[in-house]
């Protein structure tokens, strides 16, 4: 009996490496969270609440998400994406520590 | 010391030969992970030229990320190690076997588990990618010849996933 094609063979979303400067198969990256969330310089004077907030709580939006990205089977590399969490069509990736779009 | 070892594959030499594509196991490679924030700092240890975009290679070194750079050469060869300078130079010759994928369907085989466009992929280009769901190094040799980099513990999957699929291939599936 033969096999289903795989799902790469069919369906493949492709993203935009950054550092490679390529279309790249869905497969090869790793989602990573939300991005831009930045680390309490010291963490120490934050209140319990605050602490909860900047570790657990993410805007889960519907619609426009910034996110990391991690090309994980390709250069290895983090990045950040622009993805719409209800149509999942990527806006634009940029290179990590840029600006947020 | 290890000259004393015998040497022993994880997959068996020369073992797949079919109509326009054969599959066989590389002789044993010396390889090195060379990291380095500065490509310069390399250049000046390994008194080379770099390869500078992803995906690229040369006289050997391929080009794998912004800082990382995987060199094959000869088994054997030795490299400086750099001592005190901010890079690193780390032999890793057995953390994986190459296999070569070579004939005129060589990369319809590929494709049956690679999701890279390989017609785009021109001679001398270079990359980490996916066959399956296994991690391999691509390297596109000539235009009918690839080699495969694995980790040696995947080597017997992918070697008989390549058959598998070379062998649909040429049953015309």
């Amino acid at each position: 009996m033969r096999r289903p094609p795989p799902l790469w063979r069919t369906e493949m979303l492709l993203i935009h490496c950054p550092y490679c400067e390529e279309q790249r198969a869905e497969i090869e990256f790793a989602y990573a969270g939300e991005a831009h969330i930045a680390r309490p310089p010291d963490p120490a004077a934050l209140s319990d609440e605050d602490w909860t907030q900047y570790l657990f709580i993410r805007s889960n939006p519907r619609g426009r998400h910034h996110e990391r990205w991690r090309h994980t089977h390709g250069c290895g590399r983090f990045f950040n994406a622009v993805r719409d969490t209800a149509t999942d069509k990527f806006e634009v990736t940029y290179k990590a520590g840029e600006l947020r779009r | 010391m290890s000259d004393a070892l015998a040497r022993s594959e994880p997959v068996l030499a020369g073992h797949f030969i079919g109509e326009g594509v054969t599959i066989a196991l590389a002789p044993p490679l010396t390889r090195y992970s060379l990291r380095a924030r500065q490509a310069q700092a390399l250049e000046t240890v390994l008194k080379t030229k770099l390869p500078k975009r992803i995906g690229e290679t040369e006289a050997g070194i391929a080009c794998l990320g912004p800082n990382e750079w995987l060199l094959r050469a000869p088994a054997g060869t030795t490299l400086p190690m750099g001592a005190g300078l901010p890079l690193a130079i780390t032999e890793i010759s057995e953390r994986s076997v190459c296999l070569i994928v070579e004939g005129r369907r060589a990369t319809e085989v590929l494709a049956a588990g690679c999701p890279l466009d390989l017609e785009r992929f021109a001679v001398g280009r270079a990359t980490r990618t996916v066959f399956e769901t296994m991690e391999i190094i691509l390297l596109r040799t000539g235009e009918d010849r690839f080699e495969v980099e694995v980790w040696r513990s995947f080597a017997p999957w992918l070697s008989r996933a390549l058959e598998t699929a070379a062998r649909q291939l040429l049953r015309g599936k």
